[in-house]
């Protein structure tokens, strides 16, 4: 009984500490992905070696849920890729923050966000700037690579992201 | 004859004195030295006693399996799971949101725009 308990034990101990010692599956190079999921994720081809491991997973994620989502949505993720791999991970941070905070908005008021930011768009420059806005990245408005074949209905469609001067979007 | 009574009785003997013989004296001795000696080499290394103390109790070193060493595996299994259990979950939340703002009505721009935020918080946000 004692040894029987005794080799559970061992057995418990080396296999914890092999968990514990292992490192996470390796996520793959450019080229080691599958062409589908290049195809998805073309946007961020020259970028994508240089990706840490926890970003990478992130993208595969996103590339795995890509076939199950709408066209249009198809769309936007192909033109906001590039331009939200080029952000820094603190504005990352900074942005998910921001979202979670609008995702607790009642849905009336969700529903809302798309026209207030048009109204705020139509802000003078002047009168943004002192609400704190800062210049926009040009590569969130210009993306330029262009989406896969599933997406090809939306492609031409103009960039969705207003001008950092002018009024209007 | 109550309590109080054979207590009284007990001290008064004990006033007296014992009246031992020489031999039960030298018996008795020996006995409390033997006693003090052990007692001392006891305190001396109290560590190995502790742990002989342990050892005894949970019935000799077969015993530390199933009631040390077993449960301290389960415990450290536990952990790394739970550890690696919530690893996942946050990485999993920060895939839906970054799902959820690539596919999003609103553009990036709105999520990164410091004025925007404001501008919301004045108009009761």
């Amino acid at each position: 009984m004692a040894k029987a308990l005794f080799v559970l034990t061992l057995w418990l101990c080396t296999s914890l500490s092999t968990l514990a010692a292992t490192p996470p599956k390796k996520p793959p190079m450019w080229g080691e992905l599958a062409s589908e999921q290049q195809q998805i994720l073309a946007p961020l081809s020259d970028d994508w070696d240089n990706f840490e491991p926890e970003r990478k997973r992130r993208w595969i994620g996103i590339a795995k849920r890509y076939p199950n989502m709408k066209p249009d949505e198809q769309t936007r993720v192909q033109r906001r890729m590039q331009a939200w791999a080029k952000l820094t991970p603190k504005e990352r941070d900074a942005a998910r923050a921001r979202y979670k905070k609008m995702e607790k908005l009642p849905q009336k008021r969700k529903e809302g966000l798309k026209g207030q930011w048009e109204e705020y768009n139509r802000l003078p420059e002047q009168e943004r700037r002192q609400l704190g806005s800062t210049p926009r990245k040009p590569s969130a408005a210009a993306p330029k690579v262009k989406p896969p074949a599933a997406a090809s209905p939306e492609q031409t469609a103009p960039p969705e992201v207003a001008p950092a001067l002018g009024p209007g979007r | 004859m109550n309590e109080q009574q054979i207590a009284y009785r007990i001290k008064q003997c004990l006033n007296r004195g014992l009246e031992l013989d020489a031999g039960k004296l030298v018996r008795l001795k020996a006995a409390r030295e033997q006693a003090l000696a052990r007692q001392r080499v006891e305190s001396r290394i109290p560590v190995l006693a502790w742990a002989g103390n342990i050892i005894g109790k949970s019935g000799g070193p077969s015993a530390l399996v199933p009631r040390v060493l077993l449960p301290m595996a389960v415990l450290i299994l536990g952990l790394i799971a739970i550890n690696h259990w919530q690893d996942s979950q946050l990485a999993a939340e920060i895939e839906e949101i970054d799902a959820a703002v690539l596919t999003g009505d609103l553009p990036l721009d709105a999520y990164l725009d410091k004025g925007f935020d404001a501008w919301l918080k004045h108009s009761s946000y």
